[in-house]
């Protein structure tokens, strides 16, 4: 227990919790978005289940020859490399402001990964409209698509705007130092589980 | 995130907040980010939402009492979709019975039990000047009062409010043509889904606050029973919310956006919304319940005057319970046609359960038992909630047998187990914690005599209301019909009817018992002193009501929080911060 958190003051709106304490609320808060996706990766594994041929068979990847288009799977898995490396110069960045540097470039790096994957994802969402699937095409296939990839975009979306934030922050007022930088460790946090949760997102949705 | 918190422990003086100005109004009541406030904020908001419940329940038992009558008062004021000419239509019926449980679960229950008591105690009651974030638990209260807005709206959508149950089972409520009501239906999943949001950020304050700032010497086995049932309830809100809010958003997509999750004609299953539910649905009942009996140990071991029979017991059975009810859920699908293989695994998990139950409920008799006993109207709520929760518990036994089940499944038998739980048990124990609490909350007492008048008008009422539907359901009578007389085999359950729709209207009005109570008492009630009850726990040794930042300086902790009688002291009850003096003999340690 950290007496430090008596310290807390409540009448004053501007003091944070402290950092221990912000990052213990954090990973409650990433626990229960974890159950969000298992909710919804797991309405998506029982309708699968269902079907004849799952998991890992040869000739019943989804769509099964409807006419439907295959989805692009060595885009999306370069778009995993652009996320994976997002991860990394977060880290990167942490790293920076723990040794007294700004850690700008590393987020600035983050920004453009994090947005490249979001302007990825868009254009593959246009171009799966575009050859004629969609959240009512395509039965269960096109539902669970586009919502889940939906919800994990949104997520993606959200995170680049929380770094914008920090970004700004962090030129404006130099706000984050090697001793207190809350903030940014929390945006880190929320980052990295984006990250991985889409891995089992591209397994399950992609690659079985 | 101001480097502030970094500073060396500093004690909070109440110097330090007299030269703080006091805030407006908006400040003050609107927008605020003292946990006290907040809790009174759910109070008032989750106490108007009762008031609506009640109604709308009214108008199910008016409906079931006496078919087809006019709808007294109100009747012709009722919105086209739920009635015609002044007397109740079956679609709007069905859109009461979903409207009533939607507004009780969501906006009366869990809001008065989590939202208020929550708020309030789990500070206090450890020791801590706030939550641990405070803006984030302003917005859960915004965000409970958006998803309300955006519930209460869909009576006002073309076509009206949902009429699919609070279980808003699929496909009914998935595919607007079988409904009818589809902008009512997706409202009602962004509520549900706005509502979640809530939830989770009271969820995620709670459980860090309890980890995080506990006062010195407030070791997780000192903590008062509220807080441990609090804590416990938080981390199911925390796991089990969200997976309503996939289903949800899953409803949401396949009413507008034409994906076919539950639509077998797509390749879905109906059936996936009944387990995701569910799922959420049976840790959402000991969401009601857990809190309630935390609340209820508290009172029952104050006014016994004895510390709680089995105090370890008490949080272990919770954590079993707590576990327990996340592998159960399939005990609410017996009748959808499921595996009965599972059927069986899943009775047994739910007769487990009772063991944990079973422990609570003889460690309160245990605690009573040759307590020199005070018949405070919080006490009597307190009794009526073990003896109302044994109702609901036992025939919650009779539906765990699959087979049994499978007979009383859709008949009012089950609508009378859960009112007993839910009403019998989370509501009693609510007005026992209203009164227990109140004279903290507003530094006034509320009235004895008014409270007794109260009491046993809701019991007397709750029984009369309640009880016979244990008859009308092995009678045979279906759950979500609007009319029983149609039916041959009903027409001589009818009186039964009545005597239930009297005794509800009995209900409503004993309800005002209490909104006049809290009126009177405000107004001109006595002067509450800081530890009315002589009780233990933290909150009691502070003002009523507490001042900004709860302690003047942080308490330390000496010994757990049921030291009542303890042998070898002069006075009855031993308050966590006071040292016991070397002749007494703590239960705790």
């Amino acid at each position: 227990m950290s007496t430090a958190a008596l310290t807390h003051d409540s009448h004053n709106g501007h003091a944070g919790a402290p950092p221990a304490t912000a990052k213990f609320g954090m990973i409650m808060f990433l626990i229960s978005e974890g159950m969000l996706f298992a909710g919804l990766l797991g309405g998506y594994f029982v309708l699968r289940w269902s079907e004849s041929g799952f998991p890992w068979q040869p000739g019943y990847a989804w769509p099964r020859g409807e006419g439907l288009p295959q989805l692009p799977v060595l885009l999306t898995t370069i778009n995993t490399v652009f996320l994976l490396a997002s991860s990394v110069t977060f880290h990167m960045s942490e790293v920076a402001v723990n040794k007294g540097k700004s850690g700008l470039s590393w987020l600035a790096a983050t920004i453009f990964l994090g947005s490249l994957f979001v302007g990825i994802q868009c254009y593959e969402w246009w171009h799966l409209h575009h050859e004629g699937l969609w959240f009512n095409t395509g039965g269960t296939y096109g539902s669970s698509f586009f919502l889940i990839t939906g919800f994990h975009g949104l997520h993606v979306a959200i995170g680049v705007l929380l770094i914008v934030w920090c970004f700004l922050r962090q030129a404006l007022t130099r706000c984050f130092t090697p001793v207190h930088h809350t903030a940014l460790a929390n945006v880190a946090l929320y980052w990295h589980f984006v990250d991985g949760v889409w891995l089992v997102v591209l397994t399950l949705l992609y690659y079985v | 995130m101001s480097a502030t918190t970094l500073d060396a422990p500093a004690p909070q003086t109440h110097d330090h907040h007299a030269h703080h100005e006091e805030p407006g109004f908006f400040k003050k009541y609107l927008w605020t980010y003292d946990h006290k406030m907040i809790a009174l904020q759910y109070l008032w908001t989750a106490l108007a939402f009762l008031l609506l419940g009640g109604a709308l329940a009214l108008g199910v038992r008016w409906q079931l009492g006496f078919p087809g009558a006019e709808f007294p008062l109100i009747g012709r004021l009722l919105p086209e979709t739920v009635a015609v000419d002044g007397s109740i239509i079956p679609g709007g019926y069905n859109m009461l019975v979903t409207m009533h449980a939607t507004v009780m679960v969501f906006f009366v229950v869990m809001p008065l039990l989590i939202g208020v008591f929550g708020n309030y105690l789990i500070p206090l009651q450890i020791g801590a000047g706030d939550m641990a974030f405070p803006l984030l638990n302003e917005l859960s209260y915004w965000l409970y009062v958006l998803s309300g807005v955006f519930l209460l709206a869909a009576f006002f959508m073309p076509g009206g409010a949902p009429g699919t149950g609070w279980t808003a089972y699929a496909p009914l409520s998935s595919v607007g043509a079988y409904n009818g009501t589809p902008l009512g239906q997706s409202l009602w999943g962004i509520a549900i889904f706005i509502n979640g949001l809530s939830s989770i950020a009271g969820a995620t304050n709670y459980i860090t606050t309890v980890v995080n700032m506990r006062a010195p010497g407030m070791s997780m086995f000192r903590m008062p029973l509220p807080v441990w049932s609090l804590f416990i309830t938080a981390i199911l809100l925390l796991l089990a919310v969200p997976v309503l809010s996939a289903a949800a958003a899953m409803l949401f997509a396949d009413l507008n956006f034409g994906t076919s999750f539950f639509s077998p004609a797509g390749g879905g299953q109906p059936l996936l919304w009944q387990h995701l539910f569910w799922f959420f649905g049976h840790p959402e009942v000991y969401i009601m319940i857990l809190p309630a009996m935390g609340l209820t140990s508290e009172i029952l071991a104050t006014h016994s005057r004895k510390p709680i029979f089995g105090y370890k017991a008490m949080v272990y059975a919770m954590v079993a319970i707590g576990f327990l009810g996340f592998i159960v859920w399939g005990h609410h699908m017996f009748v959808s046609g499921m595996n009965l293989t599972l059927s069986a695994a899943f009775s047994i998990s739910t007769m487990v359960i009772a063991v944990p139950s079973a422990i609570k409920t003889f460690n309160w008799m245990g605690t009573v038992w040759r307590g020199s006993i005070e018949f405070t109207t919080a006490m009597c709520f307190a009794l009526a909630f073990v003896s109302m929760f044994v109702i609901g518990g036992l025939s919650g036994i009779f539906m765990a047998s699959t087979p049994v089940d499978l007979f009383v499944h859709h008949t009012y038998f089950i609508v009378a187990h859960f009112h007993y739980v839910l009403f019998g048990g989370s509501i009693f124990a609510i007005y026992g914690a209203l009164y227990f609490w109140f004279p903290k909350m507003f530094g006034k007492m509320l009235n004895e005599t008014l409270g007794k008048w109260h009491f046993f008008a809701t019991l007397v009422f709750f029984n009369l209301t309640f009880f016979p539907m244990h008859n009308l359901g092995l009678g045979g009578m279906m759950r979500r019909i609007a009319d029983p007389t149609v039916y041959e085999h009903l027409r001589q359950l009818q009186p039964l009817n009545v005597l239930c729709t009297i005794g509800a209207i009995g209900l409503g009005f004993s309800t005002f018992l209490f909104l006049w109570n809290v009126v009177v008492s405000l107004r001109s009630g006595k002067q509450a002193p800081n530890n009315p009850w002589e009780s233990n726990t933290l909150e009691w040794t502070i003002p009523s009501p507490p001042g900004h930042g709860n302690f003047a300086t942080t308490p330390t902790v000496y010994h757990g929080p049921y030291e009542y009688s303890v042998p070898g002291m002069d006075k009855d009850y031993l308050p966590q911060n006071e040292p016991a003096p070397s002749t007494a003999r703590l239960e705790s340690h």
